[in-house]
């Protein structure tokens, strides 16, 4: 039988069928120097042009032989799209990720234009998905968004939304309908660009900012909304604090789960049962960017494995500036000790 | 007529249950009660106290962000009104900071609550806000003079930008204390950048600030080497 595509791999597992072994790609930013060395360019121009941000993409995914790719890279585009500005730090050494400068200060203030999908980078990213499903048959292309309440921290203060959630509910939540619509308008436009899955990170969630009680009433039921208007397989990821909501994140009928290093995984595995996808969990620039020695990166991804996710993901974007040595590890630890069986999916 | 206890009872509830408007009409009737209590206790042992609690809901997980935001909220509404009446006291000499997250990071919900700590303790405060160039801490500092520049940062990879303002910083003014804090730093990492301080949280960084500026003095007066 013929070798599994990284495309089919990922897709099989998103099914829950049978596979060959586990598959090594993340839903998450995967973009390394090395790549963007290779090509030539620099981290702040990779945002800004599509044959850049596909091919920073692809390179990426070729040099370390990942079976999935994900773009965009940044958190900003969609805020810029409305308005809102964006730093890309073109002077700046070494990397910086784009940034929102001018957010709304008020819940009244807020005007999101109509057609946002077409303005800013909006179209850079269209074309770069056209130039992936051209150039990357065989791996499986992801998108990613952000959650209706982190987005909504994007284009207004984070620091308002939150007061806003007590002492204005109401017009909050109208807000945060709203952002949920925006995200659900943008899935389905991504979806129709033809992507193979899509990861929702609702990343300011946590309970190390809010408690489990208003997450059940304020973050689960819109992103129920948006995973139910998601057609194509869809991660449900949030990073900090998750053993409180693991099992409302659950309910919210995502393909998969997606936590960081600050989840228990074990506990998670034993709440959830062996059925659900869950991915993670290892701290991306805790392991590939600085730790010395491969072996401890080998230890790292083979704890994940032992506490049982389906793929090995990075709890957050692989900070770019990884090791060589360590990216090969962890790739090849994920090919080889991944070889057995995960908890939800079989080995053929 | 209100006592003591109780007049500092009400700024406290206030500032933990963040009731903004009760926190003004308390600050207020400590102004109105000269013979009782003063407005700097109204600040320390009221709104402060008051805070303190709410750092001890928030660790216990009863608290979480929304609420210390708002708390803090209802504690400027109180220091707004008492902060004018207190007399200046020259033998505290007046403290100041410089204060930002660095370029790159827009985390901010930290370094705000730091900022407060040191409103609260009456030093002249001057913030940047977040993302900060590198330069603009320089020369703010240079500018203002300030004892303390303190800077936040919260991702791995931002907090190195700290070490470049130091440096930058340590050559046109050997004398300005530096204190670092945020989620990724320590206190070995915060020496390894050549920092005078580092504060774990909100609560220790004015206090941290003092201790600094009180070995510069020390270290001024030959005290120390
Ligand atoms: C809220 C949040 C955000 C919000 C920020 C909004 C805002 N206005 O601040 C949003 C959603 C925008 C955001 C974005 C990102 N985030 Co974020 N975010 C967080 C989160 C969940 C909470 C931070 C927080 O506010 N905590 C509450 C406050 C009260 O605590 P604190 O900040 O630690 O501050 C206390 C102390 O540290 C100290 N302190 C802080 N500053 C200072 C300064 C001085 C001088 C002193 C003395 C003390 C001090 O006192 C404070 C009070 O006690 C953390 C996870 C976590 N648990 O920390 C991730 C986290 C910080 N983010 C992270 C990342 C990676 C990002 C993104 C890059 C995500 C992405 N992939 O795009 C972006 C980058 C944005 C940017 N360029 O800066 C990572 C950083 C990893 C790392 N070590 O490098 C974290 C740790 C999450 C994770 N597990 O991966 N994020």
């Amino acid at each position: 039988m013929a070798a599994l595509t990284g495309k089919e791999r990922v897709m099989k597992m998103f099914q829950k069928e049978p596979i060959d072994r586990m598959p090594c790609f993340s839903g998450q930013g995967t973009v390394t120097v090395q790549a963007i060395e290779k090509m030539g360019t620099q981290f702040s121009k990779i945002h800004n042009d599509a044959e850049l941000m596909a091919g920073a993409a692809l390179t990426s995914a070729r040099l370390w032989d990942l079976d999935g790719l994900v773009i965009p890279f940044d958190m900003a585009a969609v805020a810029e799209a409305m308005g809102r500005g964006v730093s890309l730090y073109d002077a700046a050494e070494g990397i910086i990720y784009p940034t929102v400068p001018n957010k709304w200060r008020d819940l009244d203030e807020i005007s999101v234009p109509e057609d946002f999908m077409s303005k800013g980078r909006m179209p850079i990213i269209d074309d770069a998905f056209k130039i992936l499903k051209k150039d990357a048959p065989d791996l499986a292309i992801g998108a990613w968004v952000l959650g209706p309440f982190t987005f909504g921290g994007q284009i207004m203060e984070l620091d308002i939304l939150l007061k806003g959630l007590k002492k204005k509910k109401e017009q909050t939540e109208a807000f945060l309908s709203q952002m949920t619509k925006v995200t659900i308008d943008l899935c389905k436009h991504y979806e129709s660009l033809g992507v193979d899955f899509i990861c929702v990170r609702e990343m300011g969630s946590g309970t190390d900012l809010l408690s489990p009680r208003m997450w059940k009433t304020l973050i689960g039921p819109n992103l129920k909304l948006v995973f139910d208007a998601i057609s194509v397989p869809s991660i449900n990821h949030i990073c900090g604090s998750t053993d409180m909501i693991i099992e409302m994140m659950h309910e919210c009928g995502a393909d998969a789960l997606s936590v960081d290093q600050k989840n228990n995984l074990v506990e998670t595995r034993e709440k959830v049962g062996n059925d659900v996808l869950l991915l993670g969990n290892f701290d991306p620039y805790g392991t590939l960017t600085t730790m010395e020695d491969t072996a401890e990166v080998a230890d790292v991804i083979k704890k994940c494995i032992d506490d049982g996710v389906d793929s090995v993901w990075p709890g957050c974007d692989i900070w770019p500036d990884v090791k060589k040595e360590n990216m090969e590890t962890y790739v090849q630890t994920v090919k080889e000790y991944g070889a057995k069986a995960s908890p939800a999916v079989k080995r053929i | 007529m209100a006592t003591k206890e109780e007049l500092l009872e009400e700024l406290i509830e206030a500032v933990v249950e963040y009731e903004e408007e009760d926190c003004v009409e308390a600050a207020q009737k400590v102004l109105d009660n000269p013979d009782v209590i003063t407005p700097m206790e109204g600040v320390l042992d009221g709104l402060a106290a008051g805070m303190e609690k709410v750092g001890v809901l928030f660790d216990t997980h009863e608290y979480f962000v929304p609420e210390v935001l708002m708390c803090a909220d209802a504690l400027y509404a109180g220091l707004d009104i008492l902060r004018p009446h207190i007399e200046k006291d020259d033998s505290a000499s007046k403290a100041s900071v410089v204060l930002g997250s660095v370029q790159g990071d827009v985390h901010d919900i930290g370094k705000n609550l730091v900022k407060m700590m040191f409103d609260i303790a009456g030093w002249d405060v001057y913030d940047l806000g977040r993302d900060v160039p590198l330069e603009d801490f320089v020369e703010k500092q240079l500018d203002t003079g300030s004892d303390v520049l303190a800077m936040s940062a919260m991702m791995t990879t931002t907090m190195l930008g700290m070490k470049k303002v130091i440096a930058m910083v340590k050559e046109k003014n050997p004398d300005c204390l530096i204190m670092l804090g945020g989620a990724p730093l320590t206190r070995d990492v915060a020496n390894l950048f050549g920092a005078d301080g580092y504060a774990e949280s909100a609560g220790n960084a004015v206090s941290e600030g003092i201790k600094m500026i009180g070995n510069l003095r020390k270290y001024e007066k030959g005290e120390i080497a």
